[in-house]
């Protein structure tokens, strides 16, 4: 039985007193609890009795049941933000409406909609418009104006009216619409509107250059604007009124520094500096003794919440309490991401991608309670219990039944929150290796950069291909096909990009388009999982070349991804390995290795413990 | 054969005695969007229309949507209710609903939700 952290496998065999071994039946079921806990004695139960029956044996006929030496690695999460954008005093709109009115450009002064029928005929004006104006009365009261000589050339419209209320004018102007909190747009100011045509973006206020023509700016006031025009780019429509000191800053958040300690050395590196940057830090210190941040920082934050999660968890129903303290980080994965914020003074609810780094830390205890899980499933089944074998080896054992596969042997066991690395060398040396940031990483990296905000939907995107729904009855998937269907589709999730799951279509609730939705997936997938399988590879081999290794066989619940195989296979194929995903006893797939491996162990043990028996076929 | 003189447009059949609030948001809604609307009172549909000469919100819209070159139509009952329907949905089966006692904000909402059926974008 192998209990991991998402799933308890258990495989039934028969052993010939000459050691041979006859698989009978396998079963795996989700772990109860953190793994190494007595939590997991319910799932192991289900595990094992699920086994037997499709065995067709019962629980008295067994002799021993098998265990897994857990390896006490825990894995844990923190992302922060190191960059924000502000906007003060109002100065800009950025929020991109799906249906602004009008075409081009207008400058003027902003005046309430409320004071345009006072307005003096002279300069040009940006009329701004509060909630509860119909597009009717705002339509009249411009057009009004107007007829008085006044040069209304834009307006700003709380509701979403852009289109109504453009429609029903006399002449034509660039209107911006479902601005929130238009009242706080400062009036008496000069201000540009700019809407630029269907399929096509602004041009004048994302340029620096524009603005400063606009606003008559010398070079250093240019200078001053040029995170403004930064900031439009790419939009539809936008506004930019000019304040006395309104400014759009790109503020880059100190987050502290980490510091890792290792190989007899101490490094720091500042956490804002990058992903690379830190790894390449902690390649010089490997191996990882222990990781911290500075207190006080945003990084020593992040890992003390890393820490006392992994206390608590460990600690959970134990006699005796975990120090934190005692908590060990030994590895940690960088990665860059980025986050889409709502911009701090902004006011249609403006959406800036903000830089971030993501850290999964891996700690390795020495307080695993196997031993208790033991007992206890020997409690449940009335059979003794043995703990054996170092899981790294087992998985490398069970791997080896997977067809085509020799020594020697590196195993990757893709899981939710460490990536394992494991190498049996032709001589039947083994060493393994876990290295942090595994599935939960790539769900997070989704969930955070399509801004979700669902953990669930995250992981359903991860887990499933995209389509896009195009009619009440077909869909296009990411890949091109077109499928029909003879039910309509809900109309919940009509035009939308959606994951397929065994429940049919769900709607990814965001506004980019699939292309998007699949290269943020992709790009999760590739730098959690392509990284650390690289990484982990070259810490168990020979020299840290991946040229010496011959067969990678990768397992785990990852390993059953429909593209993440693939991703590596792509990125060791240069080396010359033979790399896919595993099938172990030739029907199992990446699943059930440990359990198989353990099995193997014990069937290669009692041979060896009785010397006058007959050599076993079971070795390589 | 159809209403509206056949020009593409998103057909609304309404009751003879549906608020008149509620026909204008409706029509809001869809020119926002950018499509075009045709009303047609059930009681004045025009000859060869196989608008019914009453029935309730998903029956107009059903009829309406039928009609409509672009397969999609609005139906509006006597109570306010808009429902908005696809040529090819089962006739029960509305692609949206204000549901009774609408306000104007869910007529809005309602021709909006026509109009992006018509351009393929998420009715939402």
């Amino acid at each position: 039985m192998d209990i991991g952290n998402s799933t308890t496998e258990a495989c039934v065999a028969a052993i010939d007193p000459d050691g041979t071994v006859h698989y009978l039946g396998t079963d795996l079921t989700h772990t109860t609890g953190v793994k190494g806990t007595p939590d997991n004695t319910a799932g192991a139960l289900t595990a094992v009795r699920g086994a037997l029956h499709r065995a067709g044996r019962r629980a008295g006929e067994v002799t021993t049941v098998l265990l897994n030496e857990a390896t006490p690695v825990i894995s844990g999460l923190a992302m922060e933000t190191i960059t924000e954008t502000i906007i003060t005093e109002s100065t800009m709109i950025g929020h991109n409406p799906t249906t602004p009115g009008g075409t081009g450009l207008g400058v003027g002064t902003t005046v309430s909609i409320d004071d345009l029928a006072e307005q003096e005929p002279g300069s040009p004006v940006v009329c701004v418009v509060p909630h509860g104006w119909d597009f009717d009365d705002t339509a009249t009261a411009v057009d009004r104006a107007v007829g008085r000589g006044v040069d209304v050339v834009a307006a700003v419209l709380a509701g979403d009216d852009a289109v109504l209320v453009t429609n029903r004018l006399t002449v034509p102007i660039p209107v911006v619409d479902e601005v929130a909190a238009v009242e706080k747009v400062p009036l008496g100011m000069l201000a540009a509107v700019e809407v630029a045509a269907p399929g096509r973006t602004i041009r004048t206020l994302s340029n620096s250059y524009g603005l400063a023509t606009v606003f008559g700016l010398d070079p250093d006031q240019t200078r001053h604007v040029s995170p403004v025009a930064r900031a439009l780019t790419g939009n539809r429509s936008a506004v930019v009124v000019r304040t006395p000191s309104g400014d759009v800053t790109d503020r880059r958040i100190p987050v502290g520094e980490l510091v890792l300690r290792g190989a007899g050395k101490s490094l720091r590196v500042d956490v804002d500096a990058g992903a690379d940057a830190i790894m390449e830090t902690l390649a010089r210190v490997q191996p990882l003794d222990d990781a911290h941040g500075e207190p006080g920082t945003h990084v020593g934050g992040m890992l003390a919440q890393v820490r006392d999660t992994m206390a608590d968890t460990m600690a959970d129903g134990a006699a005796d309490l975990v120090e934190v303290s005692d908590i060990a980080i030994r590895d940690v994965l960088a990665v860059d991401t980025f986050v889409p914020a709502e911009v701090r003074g902004g006011l249609a609810g403006e959406v800036a991608l903000e830089n971030a780094v993501a850290l999964a830390a891996m700690v390795r205890t020495s307080r695993s309670r196997m031993q208790l899980v033991a007992d206890l499933v020997s409690d449940g089944l009335g059979t003794a219990t043995a703990i054996g074998g170092i899981e790294g080896e087992m998985a490398v054992s069970g791997a080896l039944t997977t067809p085509g596969v020799d020594r020697p042997v590196a195993v990757l066991d893709l899981g939710g929150g460490s990536t394992d690395a494991a190498l049996l060398t032709r001589e039947g040396e083994c060493s393994a290796v876990h290295v942090a940031g595994a599935g939960e990483l790539v769900t997070k990296l989704i969930d955070s950069e399509l801004a979700l905000g669902d953990r669930e939907v995250a992981e359903a995107v991860k887990r499933y291909p995209l389509a896009k729904v195009e009619s009440f009855f077909h869909i296009r998937h990411e890949d091109g096909t077109v499928q029909f269907f003879d039910e309509p589709l809900p109309p919940q999730v009509f035009a939308r990009v959606v994951v397929l799951t065994s429940d049919g279509p769900v709607p990814v609730p965001t506004r980019h388009a699939l292309d998007h939705v699949r290269r943020v997936r992709r790009e999760a997938k590739r730098r959690v999982f392509v990284v650390n399988a690289v990484r982990a590879l070259r810490q168990v081999a020979p020299g840290a070349n991946l040229r010496a290794l011959d067969f990678v066989v990768l397992l785990g619940g990852s390993a059953l991804d429909f593209e993440i195989p693939d991703m590596i296979a792509d990125a060791l194929a240069g080396s010359g390995i033979v790399c896919g995903t595993g099938n172990v006893l030739g029907t199992e797939g990446p699943r059930n290795a440990v359990a198989s491996g353990l099995v193997r162990a014990y069937a290669a043990d009692s041979v060896a413990a009785v010397p006058d028996a007959p050599a076993p076929g079971l070795a390589g | 054969m159809t209403a509206g003189d056949g020009r593409p447009a998103v057909l609304v059949y309404r009751h003879p005695d549906a608020p008149p609030a509620a026909l204008r948001e409706v029509c809001a809604g869809a020119e926002e969007e950018g499509v075009p609307t045709v009303v047609a009172p059930v009681g004045e549909a025009p000859a060869g229309s196989d608008a019914p000469a009453g029935g309730d919100a998903t029956a107009l819209a059903h009829a309406a949507a039928l009609a409509s070159r672009l397969d999609v139509g609005i139906g509006l009952d006597a109570g306010g209710m808009a429902v908005v329907h696809h040529a090819k949905l089962p006739a029960r089966s509305p692609a949206a609903s204000t549901g009774p006692g609408a306000a104007p904000p869910d007529w809005r909402r309602a021709g909006r939700t026509a109009a992006r059926v018509v351009k393929g974008l998420p009715l939402g």
